[in-house]
């Protein structure tokens, strides 16, 4: 029963919210292109956070040591942990790997190291242990630094104690070695053409399916119009006033 | 080892939806190209008969043809991604 009661909220607040914006920002209002701003930069602002998390980044980094802490993992932070694939789903918490290391600049940078497994995001990391023992062979003094380049997914949000994923690391030059991101330009090139294809296979659609049948129910609307003003011009008494007057709530057709 | 199937099984799934998907669009941008061109320098004496059979025609010379086998990429090229990816991710 609260279930029903629940979706009925939720459907009136939606039809609310609809109603409401009709009345109060209507068609072609400043409030309404504002609106319309606003959802697409949020739409634009959800689908880059989206892809800076999950793409691949790098950092030049010297690795300074490596650990492993227990994590506990029952609350909403389980998101940004992976969920390998031997773990069993209701764990609460089990060990992560760490690497410490410090970036170029001196600040400090802490990464995870977990397989990703087949799950989300499609890394297909199995080589956690290997991967560690890398970073653990590449430590270096601050006197005499190793810099190493890390790629990995993911933020570090400090209030939340989230890591970066570290899913490759290898030595290079120095602290200013220039790395191209290959790999980032071929996937957001492939995601653009992606959504292109989308919206010219969309644009086919209404073109060849659901234009026609507009045509079809505007010619119909048409012919009912043209029987409507034969029998108004037979009858031309109370009822003629009377579809006159409702014609003038019809408002102009639309394309 | 159930993380391998599931991914199989949706992958399987995703790829089918936009299979059919680029499937049917290419069909109707092969019509809407053979209907162009009839339409551009139609035959004399011809009518609408004749329209609609040299259209299934070249219909069936598309379900035939390279450009629909070209399609099974939707499936082929995503699982060489995979391969590739857990290769320089694991063995490099």
């Amino acid at each position: 029963m609260s279930g029903w009661i629940y979706w009925g909220i939720v459907a009136l607040v939606i039809v609310g919210v609809v109603v409401g914006i009709n009345i109060w920002l209507p068609k072609g209002s400043k409030g309404r292109r504002r609106l319309k701003w606003s959802l697409w930069a949020l739409a634009i602002l959800i689908v880059g956070g989206f892809l800076h998390y999950t793409l691949p980044r790098h950092d030049i980094v010297r690795v300074v040591n490596t650990y492993q802490e227990r994590q506990d993992l029952h609350d909403w932070t389980r998101i940004f942990w992976s969920s390998p694939d031997d773990q069993a789903g209701t764990l609460a918490n089990r060990d992560v790997q760490f690497i410490q290391t410090v970036l170029a600049n001196g600040d400090p940078m802490v990464y995870r190291n977990e397989d990703t497994g087949w799950s989300w995001p499609p890394y297909f990391k199995f080589d956690t242990a290997n991967l560690q023992t890398e970073a653990e062979d590449l430590k270096s003094t601050a006197a005499n630094p190793q810099w190493v380049a890390v790629t990995r997914y993911g933020w570090r949000i400090v209030y939340l104690s989230t890591f970066p994923n570290a899913v490759g690391i290898r030595p290079v030059a120095g602290p200013d070695a220039t790395i191209i991101p290959w790999v980032n330009i071929v996937l957001l090139i492939a995601f653009v053409i992606l959504v292109l294809l989308f919206r010219r296979m969309w644009l086919q659609f209404r073109e060849r399916s659901i234009d026609p049948l507009l045509e079809n129910v505007e010619e119909a609307w048409e012919s009912v119009d043209e029987r409507a003003d034969l029998a108004a011009g037979r009858a031309r008494g109370v009822w003629g006033r009377f579809t006159g007057w409702l014609r003038t709530w019809k408002g102009t057709p639309r394309k | 080892m159930i993380a391998l199937i599931r991914l199989a099984l949706f992958g399987f799934i995703g790829l089918s939806v936009i299979y059919f998907l680029v499937s049917v669009y290419s069909r109707s941008v092969r019509r809407e190209k053979l209907e162009r061109r009839w339409d551009e320098y139609p035959p004399e004496g011809q009518g609408n008969a004749e329209r609609s059979a040299y259209i299934e025609a070249g219909m069936r010379d598309y379900e035939k043809g390279l450009r629909k086998k070209l399609i099974w990429l939707v499936y082929v090229i995503p699982m060489i991604v995979v391969a590739v990816t857990v290769y320089l991710v694991n063995y490099q």
